[in-house]
């Protein structure tokens, strides 16, 4: 692929001026509209319609309600406390999932030898099939043969039977933690390749001006990465607001831990009440969308780059 | 430039912490799937099994005969084993493809709606696969692509796509345009640049991106569970399976998961290598 | 002369036979050569396609998942308007929903009148005469119990009241033989729920009267009663607290497999077979059912079955009801018993019990006539609202966060709410 495509495109690329850029943009923009048109837009304006009507296989007819399924949402109980419950969850998570992971992948970072290994390694959490992940951790949480408690017994502390999921907010953490743990390599991985591309030049003139390794760090280093971070954020903030796997295996369908993806799953799936699972859906991606647009335009705003 | 010896003791000790985080609960899978079937759930836990055996490897082998009730667990394993490599290996190449050639255009080509294609694109990164679920279904029935490789494949693209593009273009972004002005001037084209000069000092981006597609349309669950109901079932499907109603299998499950995490970790070495920096040196004439 | 007529008629006597034999070999297997899809949770029996296609010449494309990954796989497809299969399980809980959404062919014509009075449980399947599944698993609820905790307690009868069970409960925990003798799921599980739905039963009251109102409401109301005895005993630790977070399988698997707990209220016949299974369990030749205890003595219990139905827009439908057929058939049932699946027909479970196969047959035998259904006029359209509620409120209220009071009104609230949509 590489070099025969000066044959192939024998004219594109060496025209000169917008009109040729533009048709070689288009050609190579092909692909992606292809396949995003075709199995994310349009099967997000097929979702769209059935959430203004009223979709439901057990009654007879869908027809039009404008919004209310979206307004729907304000006075359902559960919903409500499905949202609040996600939003505890994206708070914890994203903010875990971003400040250790670009912790970790600093020290990576710093590795000389072995650092594919520990790479591999770090990768494996999230490389582990859900369900696998989900038996495990249950395990490690479980009150009486679980691996958490044995260990504080073992330290000393009196956590024998300690059931983590009787507490609304212990389970929360349960919860959260087996997220981070999942996800956290994700936000490794974007940052360390960000890390990679900084020239080393930058840190050997610093280094000769005599600057710390923390001032490095706050000034080199993090502004040059800042777009990742972005990226990575939005990243955590989208599969946060996405969490099902662990909120399910953990604490089945408890009302008090409760996504609200879990909730969508449950409405359109299990009661049928297709369209307002549909329009949940749909708020969620908007939601999600307006939250991570924050950062990426904060961070964008403080970084300008040559 | 001698770097202290806290310095390194101290990273060292923070890998050795991360590496702890994320390796426990890795350790137990595989130490469950050495423990024979009735020591599990025992108390009190011990952290050795007491009798390690190697029959939930052989039955998902085929070394040891098995079967769980109407299937036949060793070759419906090394099916699914192929159907993830498969569908995940050319998710991920068409994917990073389709984005290093479009976030070319998005960050070096003008053309009209760019600003708006661009943010539609990775907009979608937002949507929840339930969202899409079941239009794309009917999509697929009709094109008869249920069961069938490029289907689910062309899913996982569609997935990783946003991310994948976002991080290509932010790559981009930041490469310093004299080497491609030099390149130009000498009269290379488009392909030709990007190819020869970008592709090689984006390694590392091309390569997160590459094990970001990779990893997750290995661990897609929802989508296969609806698209891959047979012959093309990986390995997120299949292993909960070893669940029935009346029996865990949790060797099996357990064993499936271990040898379900040395794809991707076998990758993650292999590319590491293109992960570093320093193919700028000696680009600049 | 003789000879040569005798010989015509004998020829002609073996062609009317032969060709006469050939035509019946074809009568036997019409759908000879066809292929149909069937999707059941796993497993299955190992050789059901291979011994399928040997009696009716049809292949079997036999699809399988996880239990809880077949209601999605089915529902994804109906809502999408496809066929999932051409045979897919119906489980009862379906029921009312599948058919307010008609997705489901009735299958009246397949099933005969013997058939119908040997399976009881299709009257389930059956809305507004419409036969919509047939039940091929028969999962309808005992007590199960480790008899040797009972002997080593000094329990000889096995209870027949709901007092008895306690009593003979605080007996195995006083005498310090297992800690927690009650395996009961509180969990957020639909195992909850059933195992509530048991207790109302035995407090000899149903969970909604003829016009669907709830009856659990009021404190003097069979199933307020069930759920006051369900915090009893989790208070007076004869059941274990870890219950909130365990679904009744992991409960008979990692609890009662493992000898750590003496009685199930809501037990499973079908899981005899594996607690006997040494690689399984350690509890082996010490596991019994008994008829459900109740209130009054007398003992009551309902199903769970499992059918199978053939959607409206299957391919291959009538070759499908051959699978439904076969599937059903006396001779499978038995053979089929051996994976642990209990025979929906009653001449079957005679049969297995005639021979001494069937594991605690008196009592499943004394239980079989009276198991009720749950709902009689099939399960509701809102019945995965009303059990999502069911086991909330239980799960909240055992962790102490709501009363048994505030509990019963959740899920009532939650009937209300369902029903007006």
């Amino acid at each position: 692929m590489t070099l025969q495509t000066t044959g192939i495109l024998p004219r594109l690329g060496h025209g000169v001026g917008k009109s040729a850029d533009a048709v070689t943009a288009f050609l190579l923009v092909q692909p992606i509209l292809v396949t995003m048109g075709g199995l994310v837009f349009y099967p997000l304006v097929d979702t769209a319609w059935d959430s203004l009507h009223r979709v439901n296989p057990m009654q007879p007819g869908t027809p039009f309600v404008g919004l209310a399924n979206y307004t729907r949402m304000f006075s359902d109980r559960e919903v409500g406390q499905a949202w609040l419950n996600t939003f505890r969850y994206v708070g914890i998570c994203v903010l875990a999932e971003t400040v250790f992971g670009v912790l970790a992948a600093a020290l990576i970072n710093q590795l000389r030898t072995g650092r594919r290994w520990v790479l591999a390694a770090i990768v494996l959490p999230w490389a582990l099939p859900g369900v696998v992940s989900g038996v495990i951790w249950q395990w490690i949480f479980s009150p009486g043969p679980g691996l958490l408690n044995g260990l504080l017994v073992m330290l000393g502390f009196d956590y024998e039977g300690h059931l983590w999921f009787n507490d609304a907010t212990s389970a929360m953490l349960g919860i959260c933690t087996v997220h981070v743990w999942r996800m956290m390599p994700l936000t490794i991985v974007i940052v360390l390749a960000a890390m990679q591309t900084i020239p080393g030049e930058l840190y050997e003139a610093a280094r000769m001006d005599g600057a710390s390794r923390l001032v490095m760090f706050r000034n080199i280093t993090l502004p040059l990465i800042r777009g990742a971070i972005a990226v990575a954020m939005t990243n955590a903030t989208v599969q946060a607001f996405n969490l099902f796997d662990e909120a399910i295996v953990l604490a089945r369908n408890s009302v008090e831990t409760r996504t609200i993806l879990i909730q969508i799953y449950l409405e359109a799936f299990k009661k049928f009440n297709f369209s307002y699972g549909m329009a949940l859906s749909l708020t969620v991606t908007f939601v999600s969308l307006a939250i991570s647009l924050g950062y990426v335009l904060r961070i964008h705003r403080t970084t300008r780059l040559d | 430039m001698k770097e202290p010896r806290y310095v390194r003791v101290a990273v060292w000790a923070g890998v050795a912490l991360l590496l702890l985080w994320s390796l426990v609960p890795i350790y137990w899978t595989l130490a469950s799937s050495l423990t024979p079937t009735v020591e599990f759930n025992q108390r009190p836990i011990h952290l050795f099994p007491q009798q390690p055996t190697f029959q939930h490897y052989f039955r998902l082998l085929g070394v040891l005969d098995g079967r769980l009730g109407g299937v036949d667990v060793a070759s419906g394993f090394r099916l699914a084993l192929f159907n993830s490599i498969v569908t995940a290996g050319a998710a991920t190449v068409l994917c990073v493809l389709m984005s290093l050639l479009a976030a070319y255009a998005f960050a070096r080509l003008e053309f009209p709606g760019r600003g708006l294609l661009f943010s539609a694109v990775v907009a979608t990164l937002a949507v929840p696969g339930y969202a899409v679920l079941i239009p794309l279904f009917r999509l697929m029935v009709s094109l008869h692509q249920i069961d069938a490789y490029l289907g689910v494949t062309l899913i996982y693209v569609s997935a990783f796509l946003p991310l994948s593009l976002w991080l290509l273009k932010g790559v981009m972004d930041s490469l310093p345009r004299s080497l491609e002005d030099a390149a130009r001037i000498d009269g290379a084209g488009h392909m030709r640049i990007l190819f020869s000069i970008i592709a090689p000092i984006a390694a590392p981006g091309l390569t997160s991106a590459a094990i970001l597609t990779f990893i997750g349309a290995w661990g897609q669950y929802v989508v296969p569970l609806v698209f891959s109901p047979k012959n093309t079932k990986p390995l997120t499907v299949l292993i909960p399976e070893f669940a029935g109603k009346n029996f865990v299998d949790y060797g099996l499950i357990m064993a499936g998961g271990s040898i379900a995490i040395v794809v991707p970790c076998l990758l993650v070495v292999v590319l590491n290598r293109y992960l570093i920096a320093g193919l700028l040196a000696g680009s600049t004439k | 002369m003789r000879l040569k007529s005798d010989l015509i008629l004998a020829c002609a006597a073996m062609l009317m036979t032969t060709t006469g034999g050939v035509a019946l070999a074809d009568d036997a297997k019409p759908f000879a050569g066809q292929t149909i899809s069937v999707l059941l949770p796993s497993p299955q029996d190992a050789n059901m396609a291979a011994d399928f296609e040997k009696a009716t010449g049809i292949k079997l494309d036999l699809q399988t998942a996880s239990w809880d990954d077949v209601s999605v796989k089915v529902s994804t497809a109906l809502l999408a308007g496809t066929a999932p299969a051409d045979v897919t399980e119906f489980d009862w809980s379906w029921t009312g929903q599948f058919s307010a959404a008609d997705w489901y062919t009735p299958l009246n014509d397949t099933i005969d009148a013997a058939t119908l009075e040997d399976i009881k449980g299709s009257t389930i399947f059956n809305v507004g005469g419409n036969v919509l599944a047939i039940p091929y698993t028969n999962d309808f609820r005992v007590m199960l119990v480790n008899k040797k905790h009972f002997d080593d307690a000094g329990v000889t009868a096995m209870p027949k009241t709901l007092d008895e069970l306690v009593a003979a409960a605080k007996a195995i925990k006083e005498k310090g033989i297992v800690k927690y003798p009650v395996g009961l799921p509180l969990s957020a599980t639909e195992g909850a729920s059933t195992s509530w739905y048991l207790l109302t039963k035995a407090f000899g009251g149903d969970l909604f009267d003829k016009e669907m109102k709830p009856m659990f409401t009021a404190p003097d109301s069979a199933g307020y009663k069930a759920m006051a005895f369900e915090m009893m005993l989790l208070k007076e630790g004869l059941v274990d607290p870890a219950s909130t977070g365990l679904k009744d399988s992991e409960i008979n698997e990692t609890m009662f497999a493992k000898g750590l707990t003496s009685i199930m209220i809501s037990g499973e016949p079908g899981r005899l077979g594996q607690f006997n299974d040494p690689a399984q369990s350690v509890v082996g030749g010490q596991v019994q059912a008994i008829p459900v205890a109740t209130e009054s003595g007398k003992t009551r219990s309902f199903g769970l079955l499992e059918g199978l139905g053939i959607p409206r827009n299957a391919q291959n439908p009538d070759a499908a009801k051959e699978f439904i057929k076969w599937m059903t058939s006396k001779d499978f049932q038995i053979h089929n018993y051996s994976n642990g699946v209990l025979p929906t027909r009653t001449s079957a479970l005679a049969e297995l019990q005639k021979q001494g196969m069937l594991v605690s047959g008196e009592a499943l035998v004394e239980q079989a006539p009276t198991v009720e259904a749950l709902f009689p006029a099939g399960a509701p359209t809102w019945y995965p609202q009303f059990s999502l509620a069911v086991n909330t409120s239980i799960n909240s209220a055992a962790k102490g966060e709501i009363t048994v009071d505030q509990a019963v009104q959740r899920i009532a609230d939650a009937v209300t709410e369902a029903m007006k949509q």
